[in-house]
């Protein structure tokens, strides 16, 4: 099997320990529920990522360097 | 005085018949609408108690009069329930999943609460709630018995649109022939057959049942059955379709319990399932169905009260026939009937159901009618509505008017008003305006006194009227010089399709617009119309006037470098006064320059033989540059251009330099220069550029395209020279000898190749062609500047078409085997398949025109298509994006708060204030900040060097500080 995270393209999914994720939480003044979504399925997503989980995506931008994505794990 | 109020939020939910019935004004009983001497007859479909339409009369509920009654609902009671067809989806899922005994939901506990909390995390995640209440009703079908009272649950089978059956399978009526036809042995299958003791056996029943059963004397129960069934291998049920009745399912509905209901998405507060069982038909107002009365007097109703008309007939009908016992199939079929015009009343296309009509044959237009579609009550007088205060004609060019300014015909001016509040300042321009009465331009056509009455201007009361205004009196005056408008052409694709203009009052027609706003418009001169808008408060034309107006839209946000800029003739005309860089006498030199600001030349460039002082072209247009502008860059015709301190020292200007989309020269300005600047600019190339091409003049003809017969010659012998080599490929091909190309087959090889070859055989026309065109032949002049076609153009024109294609490949369709009778079948050669040897100078054969024809239908189509198609794309792409807006933390959010991006498009950055150029690399910030930190020892003193420096205001050409028309240009910035 091909691990789809190990691809150039794909972008580094690092799961947030949840006092990372407060902090993001308060930085844009959201609830989790307003964050973007991936599913728990999604291949890029670590093993142990679970629902409820946030995920930081760091990926190459075309308009800048790079560019940091929240997102929620949902079943 | 009506206080404002604030919307806390709006509950969409069904109505109980009971508010239908309080809120009703009056119960409708009879079809009749006016008596004979043509007043609206009591408890009819035109009752004054329903509003009143006719001036003059009362309301009989409110007591006011037409105009100010908005109407009054009232209603009819049905004679029999009837489905709302605007339901018959959901009443099909509740039948489906509720228990046709007690009403309850057929799902345990344990699954309901499962669903409810799935059905609240979608609402909480955004997710479509639908998807989970689709499952919730797919398990609670699946149940064949109800989990509460055990009650057997029939299939429901729903006949569109409004009729619904139970099918139960029951034991057939000739299960006995059946079953004795299972036991016959059968030998060619080698089935040895079953005898009624075997059968007993099996299936566990006493013999002599099963011999009663086989001889038709007893009904098997249901195990028993289905024991035979699973012996015998046999089928012994058939479907039974029972039709539930709208009353059968109002009653089911209302064993519904509330808790069920909201794990199937119903908010039983505001909508009982019951309640989309009609038992009450509310009537809507006269208001919203006025009757219009024809030139003979006679009065024609509106289609909403002819099917109301229907409705109550039918109604009357069923309720006699009832009372008076007639037969069940004759009830029905009203019962039908009614249901027929119920269902048409709200929605006349229904697939299935033939649209109810009119007596001339037209469909009636019904509720559903007014509010769907492009026209509908949505789309077309929601969203979009017309408005007052417009105006519409054909707009034709001005070079001579600024490119923020619209040339405005004198009577739409008179037309179309500004309100002006009188103050004691302005109280005589006021009464000036008044004494020029409506007729004269800048009068006034209405004014409105303190007291609040409007009184019109005439051309009588003019005078008189003038003297009487005093301040807080208004007065509508007529648009005069430097008032803003909001100008657009449609179809209004991206922001800059509505901008903000200053008013030109003009005499004639047409709108005027400077040719430089042509791109943003797209707009031509061909006939196109465009509207205009005169705004009516200072709110909007503050607005306008800052964020609308023209020069602010000089950049757009789609690739943030310029979209207005020279054009056309503006680029050839910059290209022959740069290109060779030609001498000017004086005279010629200010006349060039006439237009501009530039009233007095700078030092001459030397003197010509006879002694006189000469300027360039060059140098005359870099008079139109900023002192302090230097710049580098590669012009379209292939030349570098250098600016240095504000002086065009070498290079062509051309469509790279001054061009809209993106013109170097305007985009720097812009960007550096502030937008005012880059305005002054465009008008002055603008016109420099008209003023140079006419003192050159510049035209094309037929012989502009010809070339000498020894080129002509050239090109025949290279288009020859490829019909061999196309020849030589044939017989390799027929030989068998041509080697395939990786990946595709010899056929497709072949093809290629050809193509190839004349492909490469249209380019060396074109070359001899282009080799005999002299660098000041015009079209030659337009192609290389970018103003207008290009070399292939040129190459058509002169040396040869080329190869047509449709669908991307040589023509190959028409008869068998051919393209044409003309041809023999299979022949590969190029003219038979319509490659285009001579030029559209020399003429087609009837052949090429043919296949040119073929090619030309194919480019039509596909624009024609291309249109619509995107179109249909752009309604749906801003309908998905229109709610997302930029919040103040630089994250996209959509309405509920969501997060689309975290930083707008990724960077935080607006496009029109991005560099186009290529990032250098260089932290200018960081730089600045390295440099201050040196200088300045205080923070106050840093503050003060630093502090904000706002750039001056210019709000119109007409007036203000910074660039006035009137009094010249000074620097801005
Ligand atoms: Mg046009
Ligand atoms: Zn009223
Ligand atoms: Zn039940």
């Amino acid at each position: 099997m091909v691990d789809v995270s190990q691809h150039e393209l794909v972008p580094d999914h690092v799961l947030l320990d949840p006092e990372e994720v407060d902090e993001v939480l308060a930085e844009y003044d959201v609830t989790r529920t307003n964050l973007p979504k991936i599913k728990r399925t999604d291949p890029a997503l670590p093993d142990e990522a679970e629902v409820g989980d946030v995920v930081k995506i760091v990926r190459n931008s075309r308009t800048t360097e790079e560019a940091v994505v929240y997102r929620l794990v949902v079943s | 005085m009506q206080t404002p109020k604030v919307l806390g939020g709006i509950d969409f939910g069904l109505m109980d018949p009971e508010t239908y019935r309080d809120m009703s004004a009056t119960k409708v009983i009879t079809a009749d609408t006016y008596d004979d001497d043509g007043y609206p007859i009591d408890m009819g479909l035109m009752d004054p108690r329903l509003g009143v339409i006719d001036p003059g009369l009362e309301c009989r509920t409110c007591g006011s009069h037409s105009g100010s009654c908005n109407g009054h609902f009232g209603h009819i009671e049905l004679a029999a329930p009837v489905i709302h067809v605007g339901f018959t989806k959901l009443i099909r899922r509740l039948l489906r999943s509720t228990c046709r005994e007690c009403g309850k939901l057929a799902l345990d506990e344990a699954q309901r609460d499962e669903f409810r909390d799935r059905y609240e995390r979608a609402q909480e995640l955004g997710d479509d709630e639908h998807d989970v209440l689709k499952a919730a009703v797919r398990q609670a079908r699946k149940a064949s018995t109800c989990p509460f009272c055990g009650e057997p649950q029939a299939d429901i089978k729903h006949e569109k649109p409004t009729t619904y059956y139970e099918v139960q399978d029951v034991l057939s009526g000739d299960y006995s022939e059946r079953i004795a036809a299972a036991m016959q042995p059968d030998e060619e299958e080698d089935d040895p057959g079953t005898s009624p003791q075997e059968l007993a056996e099996k299936t566990d029943i006493a013999l002599d049942r099963v011999n009663e059963i086989m001889a038709g004397e007893f009904r098997p129960r249901k195990e028993d059955r289905r024991a035979i069934e699973k012996a015998l291998d046999v089928d012994l049920t058939e479907e039974d379709m029972n039709k539930l009745m709208p009353s059968d399912i109002r009653d089911w509905f209302e064993d519904i319990p509330d808790e069920d209901l909201e794990v199937l998405g119903i908010d039983s507060e505001h909508s009982r399932p019951e309640w989309m069982i009609l038992t009450v038909l509310p009537v809507p107002p006269v208001t919203t169905r006025p009757s219009i009365t024809l030139d003979n007097g006679q009065r024609s109703e509106d289609d909403l009260t002819h099917k109301l008309v229907d409705i109550i007939r039918i109604n009357q009908r069923f309720m006699e026939n009832r009372e008076a016992g007639a037969p069940q199939l004759i009830i029905e079929d009203l019962w039908e009937l009614l249901q027929y015009h119920v269902t048409t009343f709200v929605d006349n296309e229904i697939s299935g159901t033939p649209p109810a009509r009119h007596r001339s044959g037209r469909p009636l237009k019904t509720l559903s009618q007014r509010l769907k579609g492009k026209e509908g009550r949505f789309r077309g007088s929601l969203s979009g509505k017309r408005v007052n205060f417009s105006a519409r004609t054909v707009i034709s060019p001005d070079p001579t008017l600024s490119l923020n300014e619209v040339g405005v015909p004198d009577r739409v001016a008179k037309e179309m008003t500004q309100t002006l509040n009188v103050t004691e300042r302005n109280v005589e321009e006021a009464r000036q305006y008044v004494r020029n009465g409506p007729e004269a331009h800048p009068g006034a056509n209405y004014v409105r006194r303190p007291d609040g009455r409007r009184l019109k201007v005439t051309e009588k009361n003019c005078e008189e009227l003038a003297e009487k205004v005093e301040a807080d009196w208004e007065v509508n005056r007529h648009l005069v010089d430097g008032d803003i408008v909001i100008f657009n052409r449609q179809p209004s694709l991206h922001r800059m399709s509505i901008m903000a203009h200053e008013v030109v009052v003009m005499p004639y027609k047409t709108f005027r617009l400077n040719t430089v706003v042509c791109p943003p418009y797209n707009a031509d001169f061909d006939g196109d119309e465009m509207n205009m808008h005169a705004l009516q408060n200072e709110e909007a034309r503050a607005e306008a006037r800052v964020l609308m107006r023209v020069q602010e839209q000089i950049l757009s946000p789609r690739f943030g470098g310029n979209i207005i800029g020279a054009i056309q003739d503006h680029i050839s005309g910059t290209y022959l006064l740069t290109h060779s860089n030609p001498e000017f006498t004086e005279t010629q030199a200010l006349d060039l320059l006439r237009a501009t600001r530039v009233d007095e030349l700078p030092e001459a460039d030397g003197v010509d033989d006879e002694g006189r002082e000469y300027w360039t072209g060059r140098t005359l247009f870099s008079e139109l540059l900023p002192d302090d502008l230097s710049l580098d860059f590669t012009s379209s015709t292939g030349d570098s251009v250098l600016i240095e301190d504000g002086q065009l020292v070498e290079g062509t200007i051309d469509e790279d330099a001054v061009g809209a989309f993106g013109g170097e020269v305007v985009d720097t300005l812009t960007k550096e220069y502030g937008e005012t600047r880059s305005r002054v600019f465009i008008n002055e190339i603008a016109s420099l550029a008209m003023r140079a091409i006419m003192h050159f003049g510049f035209s094309i003809g037929i012989d502009d395209e010809s070339i000498p017969p020894e080129a002509e010659e050239q090109v025949d012998d290279a288009i020859q020279s490829a019909y061999d080599r196309v020849q030589e490929l044939i017989s390799t091909y027929e030989a068998g000898e041509l080697e395939s190309l990786p990946g595709r087959g010899v056929d497709e090889t072949l093809e290629m190749k050809i193509m190839q070859t004349l492909g490469k055989a249209r380019d060396s026309a074109g070359e001899i062609a282009d080799q005999h065109f002299g660098d000041d032949n015009p079209a030659v002049v337009m192609a290389r500047s970018g103003a207008r076609g290009s070399m292939l153009n040129l190459t058509q024109m002169a040396g040869s078409v080329g190869q047509q294609a449709v669908r991307g490949e040589r023509i190959n369709r028409g008869y068998e085997d051919r393209t044409l009778s003309h041809y023999r079948e299979n022949d590969l050669s190029a003219e038979a398949h319509g490659f285009v040897e001579n030029s559209y100078r020399g003429g087609l054969t009837p052949e090429e025109f043919f296949f040119h024809a073929m090619g030309g239908r194919e480019g039509l189509v596909d624009t024609a298509v291309r249109t619509s198609k995107s179109g249909y794309l752009q309604r749906r792409l801003i309908n998905a994006l229109s709610e997302l807006e930029a919040q103040y933390d630089g994250t996209v959010r959509d309405t509920s708060g969501r997060i689309v991006q975290f930083e707008f498009g990724e960077d935080g950055t607006s496009p029109v204030k991005v560099s186009s150029g290529e990032g250098d690399g260089i932290d200018v910030d960081d730089i600045v900040d390295r440099v201050v930190d040196a200088e300045f020892e205080s923070s106050d003193e840093k503050e003060r060097f630093l502090g904000e420096r706002a750039p001056p205001t210019n709000l119109s050409e007409h007036s203000g500080p910074g660039l006035n028309k009137a009094s010249g240009v000074e620097s801005d910035d």
